[in-house]
C-alpha cells in the first residue's frame, strides 16, 4: 500500500500523459489494487481485456482498445519534446511501443481484422525495408566512409575539399560518358579503320620509332593518330550501317559537354544560395562564436584540441578586434605595409607572367630548330616552369600576406584572389603563346597545300599514259604529304599539361608530405631539437591551394576537350587516383588545421570561382571554333570554311526543308534581337523580386528578434511576479503569528498588483531586492528571470532555455 | 642540362624558406657559425669568451649588473641559451610568489640563471645547481662568487642530474623542494621529473619550472605532466631567449600530491 501510494504521487504531475502506461505496467505486474476506486475499476478493465480472448471482446473494449493505442502512438510521436529526463524518456518509449505492438494487430472488427493485422505487418516490414535501402543508398555513395573519417580527423573545411573532388569526379564521369560514347567508339567501331588515310596512319618519317615509350608519353607517334585526338577523326558525314552522322555528333558533344557544364555549376549555386538563408552574420558576433563555433564531426582527440585552441584563440583576438576598433593604431604604417605587400605580389605576379612568356617563346625556337637537338628538360620547360610557377608562389604570397595584419578571413580571400590571379595569368600566357603557334601552323599549312598539287601534278604526269580516265592515288598513305593539324597539336598540348600538372602534383605529395612526415617521425629519435612540434613539423593539408588547383585543372580540361576527346577519361582517372592518393596522404602524413575555418560559407565560393573559370576557359575554345578555319586535311570538319558549318549541312540535307527556312527565319536578327531583349526583362523582372522577396525575409526576420525580445521581457516579468507573490506570502505568513493581524496581507497583495500593473514599479522592485531574495522553489518556474544577464543574441535563447529546463528536471 | 628557367622557377620556393624562417637561419649563423668562427680565432670555448666579456665590463658584486652584461653579450655578439631578461622576468615573479626556501636548478650552466633565482631568494634560502660539464661548472662557479653569493647560499653539484636526484635525500640531507627549476638536456626533462616524483621530494605546491619547451621541445615532458594528473600546470607562452621570432614557452607546474 505504502509503495503503491509512494509511486503515485511520483508518478501524479506526469499523469496526463503516462495514465494508460501506468495502467500497463501495474497490469504487468499482476498487482492487485485497491488504493482508489477509479483506477482499481480501469485495472480490471484493461486486465479483462488482456485474459479474454480476442474473439470476444465488445465493440466498447476495442473502442477503448483503440483509444489507448493511439494515445500511446501520440505519445511516442511527441515524447522527443517532453520536458524528461533521458532514462523516463527511454523506457516509457519502450514500454508504449511494446504496447503499440501487441494490440495494434488485434484491432479492427471481424472479418476485416486479420486484414488489418496483416496490413500493419506489411507497414512494418515496408518501413523495415525503407530503413535499410537508406543505409544501401548512404553505403553506395563511393568514399562516403573515407570522407567521413577525414572530416572526424580533421574538420568539415578539410572534408569539403574532398567532397567537392568528389562532386568533380561525377561531373567528369558524365562529360567522359558523352566523349566516351558518342565519339570515341562509334569511330573506334564505325569509322576507317588505322592506315586507310593518311590521316590515319603515321607518316614515314615517324613510322620507325612511333612505338617508343618517350614518344608514346610526350602523346606523339601511335597516340597521336589515334581516337583520342581530334586529327584522326574523318569528315564523311555518315559512318557504319547505322549511319551515324560522327562529324554533327562531334560538334554536339562538344558544345554538350560545355552546356551540360554551365548548367550543373550555375544549379548547384542556386541550390547551396538558397541554404544560406541570408541571415546577417555581424551583429551578434560573440554569441555566434558562443554557440555555433564547435564541429560536432570532430572525433579525434588531437583535432578536437586544436579546435579548442582555435575556438579560444578566436574569442581573444575577436576580443583584441573588438578593443582595436575602438581605438585605431597606427593606420598609415599598416596602410603602407598592405601597399608594399600588394607591390611586392604584384611583382612577383609579373616576374611570373614574364618567365612563362620567355619560356615559351624560347620553345618556340626550339620547336622551329627541331626537338630532337633538345634535351628533355628544355622541351619540357612550359609545362615544367607552369606547374613550379603555380605551386610555389601560393607559398611566397602567403608569407607576404603576413605583413598586411589581415582578420584570417580576410587574409584568406586576399590570397585566393592572388592564386587566382596568378593561375589566370600563366593560363591566358600559355594561351597567347599557343594562338601565337596555331597562327605558325596555319601559315606552314598554306605551304602545304601547294606542295601538294606540286605533288599530286608529278604524280598524275607519272600515271597518266598508264591510266587513261580517272586518275586513282596509289600512293600508300603513309607517304602522302599532309598539313600540320594544329587542332591536334592544341589537343597534344593541353594533354601534355594535365599530365605534366598531375605529376607535379604527386611528386609534390610524395616529397613534399611523405618524405618530409618520414623524415621528422623518425629522425626525432635522435635530433637535437623537438621535429614535431618545432621547426619543420609535419605539413598541413591547403585546402585552398588544393581547390584552386582543381577548378584551374577542370578549366584546362574544359578549354581542351574540344581538341582532345581523351581529356575527359584522362581526368577521370587523375581525379580517381587523386582520391585515394590525397585520402591516404592527409590521414597518414598531415596534421590538423591551427586555425579551422569554417568550410560551409566558402562552398558556394568555391562554385563561383568554378563558373568564372568555366566561363574564361570555353571563351578561347569558341573563339576558336568560330573564327579560325579548320584545317583542310585532318578532322572531322575538314573541308569547311568554319567549324560551326556542320550544323547547317545537316539542316539542309538530313531536315525536311520547310524546317530550314524555320531555322533561317528563327535564326534571323529581327526576330532574335526582340527575344535577347525579353529575356534580359525577365531576368531584371526575376531579379527583382527576388530583392523583394529577401527583404521581406529580413524584416521578418527583424519581427521575429523583437517578438522575441518582448517574449524575454514579459517571461521576467512574470517570474518576478510569481517570486514577489510567494515572497509576500511567506512574509504574511510569518507576519501574522507575531502581529496577529489580518490587514498586512491584502496590503501586500495589492502591491503585488500594483507591481504587476505597472512595469515600472516592478522593476525598481527587482533592482532593489536582486536575486539573492528569491527563493530557490521559485526560480524554477522562470528559466531567463536569473540567468546571469542578457543573452547577446536571440537564435541562441531557446537553446539556451531547453538546456535549463533539462538540467531543472534532472534535479 | 636543366635549363635557367627552370631554375628560376624554384626562386619564389627560396625565397618564401628564407622569409619564413628567417629567425631560424639568424638563430643557426650565431648559434653555431659565429662560435665555431670565434673557437677558432680565439683558442677558448664560448663559456670562457662570455666569462671573460663579464669579468671585464661588470661590476664585481651586483648580479643586475652581471645579468645586464651577459644580455648584452648574448644579445650583440654571441648566442648562450641562458635564460633570457623576458622568460626571467617570469621566473622572477614566480619566485617572488612562493618565496621557497630549498631550490634546485637543473643545468646552471654559465650560472646566469642561478644568479637570477639566488638574487630573488628570501633569506635563508638554499639553492642547490646542478651542471653536468665540468669546464661549464668552473666558469658557473666563479660567475656566482662575482656576484657575491657564497656557499651556504649556493651549492654547485657537479654532477649528471640523474645521479645527483636519488641522492639529494641521502647525501644532501633534502626533505622537501619548494622549487625545481629545469633548463638542461630537453630529452632529460620527463626522466628527472619522474626522479623528482620517485624521490619524493616534491611536496603539496611545490613549483617546477621547466625552460625551453617549445624550442627546442620537450613533447614526452608534456605528455607526461598531461597525463599524470599530478600537476596544476600552465604553459608561459614567451619568444626564445635572444630572438624575436622563434615561439617558445616555459612550464609551470604546481605539484598537487599523490591522492
Amino acid at each position: 500500500m505504502g509503495t503503491r501510494k509512494d509511486r503515485n504521487l511520483k508518478n501524479n504531475e506526469k499523469k496526463e500523459d503516462k495514465g494508460r502506461e501506468k495502467v500497463e505496467k501495474r497490469k504487468k505486474k499482476k498487482r492487485v489494487e485497491t488504493s482508489s476506486e477509479q483506477e482499481s475499476s480501469e485495472e480490471e478493465e484493461t486486465r479483462g481485456v488482456q485474459e479474454t480472448k480476442p474473439e470476444v471482446w465488445s465493440p466498447e473494449e476495442l473502442e477503448k482498445l483503440k483509444e489507448a493505442v493511439d494515445e500511446r502512438k501520440k505519445l511516442i510521436s511527441t515524447l522527443r519534446g517532453k520536458p524528461l529526463p533521458m532514462r523516463k524518456k527511454l523506457q516509457t518509449l519502450r514500454e508504449s511501443q511494446e504496447f503499440v505492438e501487441k494490440y495494434e494487430g488485434a484491432l479492427g472488427k471481424g472479418k476485416g481484422r486479420k486484414l488489418y493485422a496483416y496490413k500493419v505487418m506489411m507497414l512494418k516490414k515496408w518501413m523495415k525495408f525503407q530503413r535499410d535501402f537508406e543505409n544501401f543508398k548512404t553505403a553506395c555513395i563511393p568514399w562516403e566512409m573515407k570522407i567521413k573519417e577525414i572530416e572526424s580527423h580533421f574538420g568539415s573545411s578539410v572534408a569539403s575539399y574532398f567532397i567537392f573532388l568528389r562532386w568533380m569526379y561525377g561531373i567528369n564521369m558524365i562529360l567522359f560518358g558523352l566523349t566516351f560514347g558518342l565519339v570515341m567508339v562509334p569511330e573506334a567501331l564505325m569509322g576507317r579503320p588505322y592506315g586507310s588515310m593518311p590521316r590515319k596512319t603515321v607518316p614515314r618519317a615517324e613510322a620507325a620509332n612511333a612505338m617508343d615509350f618517350a614518344v608514346l608519353w610526350d602523346f606523339g607517334g601511335y597516340a597521336q593518330y589515334s581516337v583520342l585526338f581530334y586529327g584522326f577523326y574523318n569528315n564523311q558525314r555518315t559512318i557504319g550501317w547505322l549511319k551515324y552522322r560522327l562529324p554533327l555528333s562531334y560538334f554536339l558533344v562538344g558544345v554538350g559537354t560545355v552546356a551540360y557544364s554551365y548548367m550543373v555549376v550555375i544549379r548547384t549555386m542556386a541550390r547551396n544560395a538558397n541554404q544560406d538563408g541570408g541571415g546577417d552574420d555581424n551583429s551578434f558576433n560573440f554569441s555566434w562564436k558562443m554557440f555555433t563555433s564547435w564541429d560536432y564531426l570532430i572525433g579525434n582527440p588531437e583535432t578536437a584540441d586544436n579546435k579548442f585552441a582555435s575556438i579560444t584563440t578566436s574569442f581573444k583576438e575577436a576580443i583584441l578586434e573588438e578593443q582595436e576598433s575602438q581605438k585605431d593604431d597606427n593606420i598609415h604604417l599598416t596602410r603602407f605595409l598592405r601597399v608594399l605587400a600588394n607591390f611586392l605580389v604584384l611583382c612577383c605576379l609579373a616576374g611570373s607572367g614574364y618567365l612563362i612568356y620567355f619560356v615559351v617563346r624560347r620553345s618556340q625556337k626550339f620547336a622551329l630548330e627541331g626537338l630532337e637537338r633538345h634535351s628533355w628538360w628544355e622541351t619540357n620547360e612550359v609545362n615544367m616552369v607552369m606547374s613550379l610557377l603555380g605551386m610555389f608562389c601560393p607559398m611566397l604570397f602567403d608569407v607576404i600576406s603576413k605583413l598586411e595584419n589581415y582578420h584570417p578571413r580576410i587574409a584568406l580571400q586576399w590570397q585566393l584572389g592572388r592564386i587566382f590571379a596568378l593561375f589566370l595569368g600563366n593560363l591566358y600566357t600559355f594561351i597567347i603563346a599557343l594562338m601565337d603557334e596555331i597562327n605558325l601552323k596555319r601559315e606552314e599549312e598554306e605551304v602545304v597545300k601547294l606542295n601538294m598539287t606540286l605533288w599530286e601534278a608529278t604524280l598524275y604526269n607519272g600515271t597518266l599514259e598508264v591510266n587513261g580516265t580517272a586518275p586513282p592515288i596509289t600512293a600508300h598513305p603513309a607517304d602522302i604529304p599532309r598539313g600540320p593539324c594544329w587542332e591536334t597539336m592544341v589537343g597534344q598540348e593541353f594533354v601534355r599539361l594535365i599530365v605534366s600538372d598531375t605529376m607535379t602534383t604527386y611528386v609534390m605529395l610524395l616529397f613534399g608530405d611523405f618524405l618530409r612526415a618520414v623524415l621528422v617521425r623518425f629522425l626525432n629519435y635522435c635530433w637535437c631539437w623537438d621535429l614535431e612540434a618545432g621547426f619543420p613539423s609535419y605539413s598541413e593539408f591547403d585546402v585552398s591551394g588544393n581547390v584552386l588547383g582543381l577548378i584551374f585543372n577542370q578549366g584546362m580540361i574544359w578549354m581542351g576537350a574540344f581538341y582532345a576527346p581523351c581529356l575527359p577519361a584522362l581526368n577521370v582517372l587523375r581525379l580517381h587516383v587523386s582520391m585515394y592518393l590525397q585520402c591516404w596522404a592527409v590521414m597518414c602524413c598531415n596534421v590538423p588545421q591551427e586555425r579551422v575555418f569554417k568550410a560551409s560559407g566558402s562552398n558556394n565560393f568555391y562554385m563561383a570561382m568554378l563558373l568564372v573559370i568555366l566561363f574564361l576557359s570555353t571563351l578561347p575554345a569558341i573563339y576558336t571554333i568560330v573564327s579560325i578555319p579548320p584545317s583542310f586535311d585532318c578532322g572531322p570538319f575538314s573541308g569547311k570554311s568554319r567549324m560551326f558549318d556542320v550544323i547547317q549541312e545537316t539542316l539542309e540535307s538530313d531536315f525536311p526543308a520547310w524546317f530550314g527556312k524555320v531555322f533561317s527565319y528563327a535564326s534571323n536578327p529581327g526576330l532574335v534581337l526582340p527575344f535577347i531583349l525579353l529575356m534580359v526583362l525577365a531576368i531584371y523582372y526575376l531579379q527583382s523580386t527576388s530583392k523583394s522577396y529577401k527583404q521581406a525575409n529580413l524584416e521578418l526576420k527583424k519581427k521575429l528578434q523583437t517578438q522575441n525580445e518582448e517574449n524575454k521581457k514579459k517571461n521576467k516579468l512574470a517570474a518576478l511576479k510569481a517570486a514577489m507573490d510567494l515572497e509576500e506570502a511567506r512574509n504574511a505568513g510569518s507576519d501574522s503569528p507575531r502581529h496577529e493581524r489580518d490587514k498586512t496581507s491584502p496590503q501586500q497583495c495589492h502591491r503585488g498588483e500594483r507591481g504587476e500593473k505597472r512595469g515600472l514599479g516592478n522593476r525598481v522592485y527587482q533592482g532593489k531586492h536582486g536575486h539573492l531574495e528569491i527563493p530557490p522553489a521559485i526560480q524554477l518556474p522562470a528559466p531567463r528571470g536569473h540567468l546571469p544577464g542578457p543573452l547577446p543574441g536571440n537564435q541562441s535563447a531557446p537553446r539556451v532555455q531547453r538546456v535549463h529546463n533539462s538540467k531543472r528536471h534532472r534535479e | 642540362m636543366v635549363s635557367g628557367a627552370i631554375a628560376l622557377a624554384f626562386l619564389p620556393l627560396v625565397l618564401t624558406f628564407i622569409i619564413r624562417y628567417r629567425y631560424y637561419f639568424v638563430l643557426f649563423y650565431r648559434a653555431v657559425l659565429v662560435r665555431i668562427w670565434y673557437d677558432c680565432k680565439t683558442g677558448l670555448t664560448r663559456e670562457e669568451r662570455a666569462f671573460q666579456y663579464v669579468l671585464t665590463h661588470a661590476t664585481p658584486g651586483d648580479p643586475e649588473s652581471i645579468m645586464e652584461t651577459f644580455d648584452l653579450w648574448c644579445s650583440s655578439v654571441e648566442f648562450i641559451s641562458n635564460i633570457g631578461p623576458k622568460k626571467g622576468k617570469i621566473m622572477d615573479r614566480i619566485l617572488s610568489e612562493n618565496s621557497p626556501l630549498t631550490v634546485l636548478e637543473l643545468g646552471s650552466h654559465c650560472g646566469y640563471s642561478t644568479v637570477r633565482i639566488a638574487r630573488a631568494l628570501p633569506l635563508g634560502a638554499r639553492l642547490y645547481s646542478v651542471e653536468m660539464d665540468a669546464k661549464n661548472a668552473a666558469i658557473a662557479e666563479k660567475v656566482i662568487r662575482l656576484a657575491g653569493f657564497d656557499d651556504d647560499m649556493v651549492e654547485l653539484i657537479v654532477s649528471p642530474s640523474d645521479e645527483v636526484i636519488p641522492k639529494l635525500r641521502s647525501e644532501y640531507g633534502l626533505e622537501r623542494l619548494d622549487f625545481v627549476f629545469m633548463d638542461h638536456w630537453k630529452k632529460c626533462y620527463r626522466n628527472d621529473l619522474q626522479a623528482l616524483e620517485g624521490s619524493g621530494l616534491l611536496g603539496k605546491g611545490s613549483v617546477v619550472l621547466a625552460d625551453n619547451i617549445l624550442f627546442p621541445g620537450a613533447p614526452k615532458f608534456l605528455k607526461h605532466i598531461r597525463k599524470s594528473g599530478l600537476y596544476e600546470w600552465k604553459i608561459h607562452r614567451a619568444t626564445l631567449e635572444y630572438s624575436k621570432g622563434i615561439r617558445d614557452g616555459m612550464a609551470e607546474l604546481v605539484y598537487l600530491g599523490i591522492k
